[in-house]
């Protein structure tokens, strides 16, 4: 009986409801570009939003000051993001969990004590991303806004999902184009233009043209087709690999030495297939994928993205990528396994891996030191082969 | 799917699940007639031994496992339990390492060994008999009626044992009580001055290697320690739910659970917070309590140890916390001493008041 009521208790714990909806100022924690789908969700549902200045050294300082010593750099970053936010004038915060993997779970309910023991007055929401999560998502969105209107629904996430599918493209175009452009700059340019365009596209039917016009604008890049690029795949954890601060831009680094980066995770992927019903969702989901590939060195998962490392470290190596880089927060406890587990992959597969461990004390000089020694060897053992 | 292994003997490393099950373990593949192989008690040269074989990052329980995994295989035992634990309850899961458990000692270890790797993940539906019953099945075992006596047997000695410590008998006394098959009660309660709560996980208190004998040198210090071991499993979920938490860990039992108890009934005059660097949950379990520990104004020390501790400093830090909870103690006395309780409602305050709180149980 007591622990069915506790149950109701942090169910009704997890949406908090001191403020009016139409007093809500919503803001959420960044990673790389998730605010300009979330923006255009939110407004659509006639809400108003804080964004939090970009991840920041300011900012980690923030998070380190107000967080405890062995916690994980996103959780710093998550903080010290609430904390700006709420010092603009957000009094809504929002957050997605997700129980069971690792301390991704304890995060809410940590900052939500934080931020109160340093006498700030907000509401939480929070929604589930483990079972019923489509429910539990819109849900979330009813919650701080009091919409009723479905078409306004329909507007939000459709625009919402259509421009994180543009920025994945967008991404995605960037990496390849990056390493082999002949005027160097002209890439990036063209991103952050069609960045800012995507901001500030509002309308579903401009939107869901994005993607077309983002492939066609960088097929107008001149580049030079018969170089030969070595090809590596970006791994690890979540957070670090979407968000460009905490990763110190590795993809920008490595596509300046000439190298085609291809990142495993996108945010839009990962979105379709979380909140998408399954039914409706046809293709291998990565973790499947992982799953698949992974079974000779890992039989369960084990929470986090442990599998998907493993799984897509095996999968480059049956598919000819030159190398992986593996990036992870320090003390991350799925990583930790992979990190263990990789050596072994890496010799029977025979392919190289780096692992690299980010924490707020990483000095850029060393990190790139040890990203140019990899590339190099790489290189050789490409040249070596052909 | 299983292969039937020829000769029955299974290796039981003495570190990470061990610690709280062994008892189990010991009355399950004893009934089941098969011979139990231990690793040699933890040293330096098993830490050594494990380091050489993880990443550096790993935490150092982790380390230990690896270490008397191999210690296992020196002795010529090459049929090694290693359990994943991945789920106590629905959505309640353990540390990723300890989930991963065997995926880490299959791929760090190149050596020829058989695992077995039985899963508990009670989210996903596999229960506390599959867990047994794949168990068994490494073994040939099938027959349901055996392993469920099996299980039975389990049972008796674990809760022997549990009844035994929460009877305020050491843990490596109950634990030998336990396996002949004998109880012993504690007829005698030794009233010392100052009493502590440790709260840390059973691999990292009760290796003596690991936690450098702290529940021995604090008895040193006329010092009365209680574990996780005094307080039973109803009481330590009760205690979550009484300070205001939901269990998210599997072993926040051990950790969250015990601080809490103490916490709330008053019996301690400090909690001792002893983890492992870079440990996980911990970090997040001890943070939670510091800050119940402040509201109710009650002592917190946060012990972190790894393969380097250095003793000496780690016995300064407890002689300091010692003294200083001696000194609050003094003080409040002094305080209570200048006005004489009356009423009996004034002792009743004094009482709650901490003061003659402690010790006597």
């Amino acid at each position: 009986m007591e622990k069915t009521n506790l149950a109701i208790d942090f169910e009704k714990n997890k949406m908090g409801n001191k403020i009016p909806a139409k007093d809500r100022i919503i803001a959420w924690p960044r990673m790389g570009r998730v605010d300009i789908p979330l923006k255009a969700l939110l407004l659509s549902l006639g809400a108003k939003v804080v964004i939090p200045p970009p991840n920041s050294n300011e900012a980690l300082e923030i998070g380190v000051r107000n967080s405890i010593e062995g916690i994980c750099l996103p959780y710093k970053l998550n903080l010290a993001n609430y904390i700006m936010a709420l010092d603009k004038g957000a009094n809504t915060l929002m957050m997605f969990q997700a129980p069971g993997s690792c301390r991704l779970g304890n995060y809410t309910k940590m900052a939500q004590k934080t931020l109160k023991s340093m006498g700030y007055e907000f509401d939480m929401v929070i929604f589930d991303m483990y079972r019923s999560k489509m429910k539990q998502t819109l849900h979330a969105f009813w919650h701080v806004t009091h919409c009723i209107n479905p078409w306004c629904y329909y507007k939000g996430f459709s625009l919402g999902f259509n421009k994180f599918f543009a920025i994945d493209t967008a991404e995605r175009l960037l990496f390849y184009t990056r390493p082999r452009e002949l005027n160097k700059g002209d890439a990036e340019k063209c991103y952050n233009k069609w960045l800012k365009i995507t901001d500030e596209t509002n309308s579903v039917w401009k939107a869901k043209k994005l993607k077309k016009q983002i492939i066609e604008d960088f097929k107008k890049i001149p580049i030079d087709k018969n170089k030969k690029v070595p090809v590596v795949y970006l791994i690890g954890e979540f957070f670090v690999l979407l968000d460009p601060f905490t990763n110190q831009n590795i993809e920008k680094e490595l596509g300046e030495m000439g190298v085609e980066v291809q990142r495993q995770i996108m945010f839009g992927d990962w979105l379709e297939h979380v909140l998408k019903p399954s039914i409706f969702y046809r293709k291998e989901s990565h973790r499947e994928r992982s799953v698949k590939y992974a079974k000779d060195y890992m039989k369960r998962p084990i929470g986090g993205e442990c599998i998907e490392t493993i799984g897509d470290t095996v999968y480059a190596a049956k598919h000819g990528v030159d190398g992986i880089i593996h990036i992870s927060p320090f003390s991350c406890m799925p990583e930790i396994v992979a990190q263990n587990i990789l050596p072994k992959v890496s010799k029977n597969e025979d392919i190289p891996v780096l692992s690299l461990v980010l924490d707020e004390q990483t000095g850029k000089a060393g990190y790139i030191t040890r990203i140019e020694a990899f590339i190099d060897l790489i290189k050789r053992k490409k040249m070596r082969k052909s | 799917m299983q292969r039937e292994l020829s000769h029955k003997k299974v290796g039981i490393p003495r570190a990470i699940s061990y610690y709280n099950n062994y008892p189990f373990y010991y009355g399950f593949f004893t009934s089941l007639g098969i011979e139990i192989v231990l690793s040699d008690k933890t040293t330096t040269k098993i830490i050594n031994e494990g380091c050489k074989y993880v990443v550096s990052d790993t935490c150092l329980p982790i380390k230990v496992f690896t270490g008397h995994v191999v210690n296992l295989l020196d002795k010529g035992c090459d049929v090694i339990f290693v359990p994943s634990i991945q789920s106590t309850g629905y959505k309640i899961n353990n540390c990723s390492k300890i989930r991963g458990l065997p995926e880490i000692i299959r791929n760090v270890i190149n050596r020829d060994f058989k695992m077995i790797e039985p899963t508990l993940d009670k989210t996903e539906n596999i229960t506390f008999k599959d867990f047994w019953k794949n168990t068994a099945g490494y073994f040939g075992i099938t027959d349901e009626k055996v392993i469920n006596n099996a299980i039975k047997s389990g049972w008796k000695v674990y809760n022997d044992f549990i009844a035994m410590t929460k009877s305020g008998i050491g843990y490596h006394e109950a634990l030998e009580n336990a396996i002949n098959g004998k109880i012993v009660k504690k007829s005698v309660d030794i009233v010392k001055p100052l009493s502590v709560a440790i709260m840390g996980h059973g691999y990292n208190l009760f290796d003596d290697r690991i936690s450098m004998n702290i529940i021995k040198k604090l008895e040193k210090m006329d010092v009365k320690v209680y574990t996780s071991l005094n307080v039973s499993h109803k009481d330590a979920v009760d205690s979550i739910a009484g300070i205001g938490e939901i269990q998210y860990w599997a072993n926040e039992l051990e950790l969250t659970g015990t601080a809490a108890y103490y916490l709330l009934n008053n019996k301690v005059d400090g909690i001792i917070a002893l983890s492992a660097f870079g440990c996980g949950p911990d970090s997040l379990m001890v943070d939670e309590m510091m800050y119940h520990c402040k509201e109710t104004g009650m002592p917190l020390i946060h012990l972190t140890i790894d393969e380097h501790t250095g003793e000496a400093g780690f016995v300064t830090r407890l002689e300091a916390f010692v003294d200083m909870m001696m000194r609050k103690k003094r003080n409040l006395l002094n305080k209570q001493s200048a006005k004489t309780p009356k009423t009996a409602a004034e002792v009743v305050k004094i009482r709650n008041d901490k003061v003659l709180t402690g010790s006597a149980k």
